[in-house]
């Protein structure tokens, strides 16, 4: 099964089991990682936008139009963001990398 | 505005590209919205809220018709100066290290400069080019300096004092092919000469309300979203306007800067037309008033409602002194009350002497032929007068 690894704020790394199939968010919380998902990956927020490893960031499918406009929310962007419900884990994604940012903003508690 | 028959009246305003007033039309659809649609466009969750929303949705659709854009790409702001701060500083800042040099011309507005120059005490390379003697780029220079390390190259579309119309297209392909951002500041050229994004292949396009007929206080960025341009915001707030622009939205100046646009786009054509007539009978007119005029900027590619004009051995405060029932200005607005000789005139190479003795004036929509007509002879007379008083004058400003 293939493997990925989210780096939490403080640095730390968690490696985790990727099963084929599943969204980064998904994985997220099956392993108790601290990403929110509040729309629970129907692309009407961003709260669970990762930063995700540049050495990785191309080997993704390139974002659609509806995750880029989420993405314009989202806090503490970079040029390596995406969501975490839109990265469908692949066999080439084995070993991927993904941080967690700082922080998220939630419209729907704002 | 005439009074009679060959009589203006006055004073005549002649300095349209220092601002505009606003056309009635775009004051009768503005009114409503300071009164009984007063909602927050923001309010979402009630009816008051919703149908300054939905005229502040159509106003965003009429600004990007005006060029080529889709609505969902146009970000409202203060005016020109906070837009082309957020492009500037808000692209280099996201691309960070990336490619961290920003490219833009000797000539450019104020608000520009100062946007790189404080990025350049921040850290990014800055590179400033000069122009042609008629004020135009040399796309030679430009393409030499845009390599792999530049994030942005912010040109203006049409020069505030001079008019001078910058081959956009041109630029635009030269970016594009080179992973450039390209930012132009078109206040003085929305409305006036035709400007499509995608066939100019521009990124950032900076709006400004009361350059064309809309009130002060609004503006517009336009923002590209494919390939998607990013920009790190100026304010820290509630996300309005895609978390480019916090801040609640001026529902009012919105709608009227969307009217304007839409005026703009429908009339651009035959008011171009109608001033470049006008400012041909001033040019011609000035010219048998003041034979050694001379006309500072490409006089082709250039807004049809300006011209800048050198009187030699004459000070053009003097000159302006001389005439206080016309409107006119030095430079721009924002520099005209500084003894300094315009920075715009200097970068084509002018002589002090010819700079200090240069004047802007701007035509636009409520110009009349009776107006120019009295205008050119007031300037003659006001030229013949300043040289007859001081015969051996070399332009130098007295002391």
């Amino acid at each position: 099964m293939p493997k990925m690894t989210f780096i939490k704020t403080d640095g730390t790394r968690v490696d985790v089991d990727a099963p084929i199939g599943l969204s980064v968010l998904e994985i997220a919380h099956r392993n108790n990682i601290d990403l929110e998902g509040a729309c629970e990956g129907s692309l009407a927020c961003s709260t669970c936008h990762v930063i995700v490893d540049p050495e990785w960031y191309e080997t993704l499918p390139t974002a659609k139009e509806d995750e880029e406009d989420m993405l314009d929310l989202a806090f503490g962007l970079t040029h390596t963001s995406r969501l975490g419900c839109q990265i469908i884990i692949t066999e080439e994604l084995d070993g991927l990398t993904v941080s967690l940012p700082a922080g998220t903003r939630n419209m729907m508690a704002d | 505005m005439t009074t009679g028959r060959n009589q203006p009246r006055l004073p005549i305003y002649l300095d349209y590209q220092s601002t505009t007033p606003v056309d009635p039309r775009v004051m009768a659809v503005m009114l409503p919205y300071f009164t009984e649609k007063f909602g927050n466009p923001h309010s979402t969750s009630h009816a008051h809220g919703r149908e300054v929303a939905e005229a502040v949705e159509r106003a965003r659709a009429q600004v990007a018709r005006l060029i080529g854009a889709d609505e969902r790409e146009i970000v409202f702001t203060s005016g020109a100066t906070e837009s082309n701060n957020l492009a500037i500083k808000g692209a280099m800042r996201f691309a960070g290290q990336r490619r961290k040099r920003v490219v833009t011309l000797v000539t450019e507005h104020k608000c520009v400069l100062e946007s790189v120059k404080r990025l350049g005490e921040e850290g990014f390379e800055t590179e400033l080019l000069p122009v042609t003697p008629s004020g135009l780029v040399d796309l030679d220079r430009l393409a030499a300096a845009l390599t792999e390390e530049t994030g942005l190259l912010s040109v203006m579309a049409a020069n505030n004092e001079i008019g001078v119309v910058q081959p956009l297209a041109e630029i635009g392909a030269l970016c594009r092919a080179r992973g450039v951002l390209f930012h132009t500041d078109a206040a003085q050229a929305a409305g006036k000469v035709p400007i499509d994004v995608e066939a100019m292949q521009i990124d950032l396009l900076s709006i400004s309300g009361h350059k064309l007929y809309g009130p002060k206080g609004i503006g517009a960025l336009y923002v590209r979203r494919r390939p998607r341009v990013r920009l790190d915001p100026l304010f820290d707030g509630g996300a309005q306007e895609r978390g480019i622009r916090s801040g609640t939205l001026p529902a009012p100046l919105c709608i009227g800067l969307g009217e304007a646009c839409a005026i703009a786009a429908a009339e651009m054509a035959d008011e171009a037309k109608r001033l470049r007539v006008m400012r041909d009978r001033l040019l011609k007119g000035l010219m048998a008033e003041v034979p050694d005029v001379v006309v500072n900027g490409d006089l082709e590619q250039r807004l049809p409602g300006n011209i800048n004009v050198g009187f030699p051995h004459v000070s053009g405060q003097a000159l302006l002194a001389e005439v206080p029932e016309l409107s006119l200005s030095l430079g721009s607005a924002c520099t005209s009350a500084a003894i300094e000789p315009s920075y715009v005139l200097r970068a084509l190479g002018l002589p002090d002497e010819l700079a200090n003795g240069s004047i802007r004036i701007g035509l636009g929509r409520f110009t009349s032929v009776t107006e120019i007509d009295f205008a050119v002879d007031r300037l003659g007379a006001a030229v013949r007068r300043l040289r007859a008083a001081a015969p051996q004058r070399t332009g130098a400003p007295a002391a």
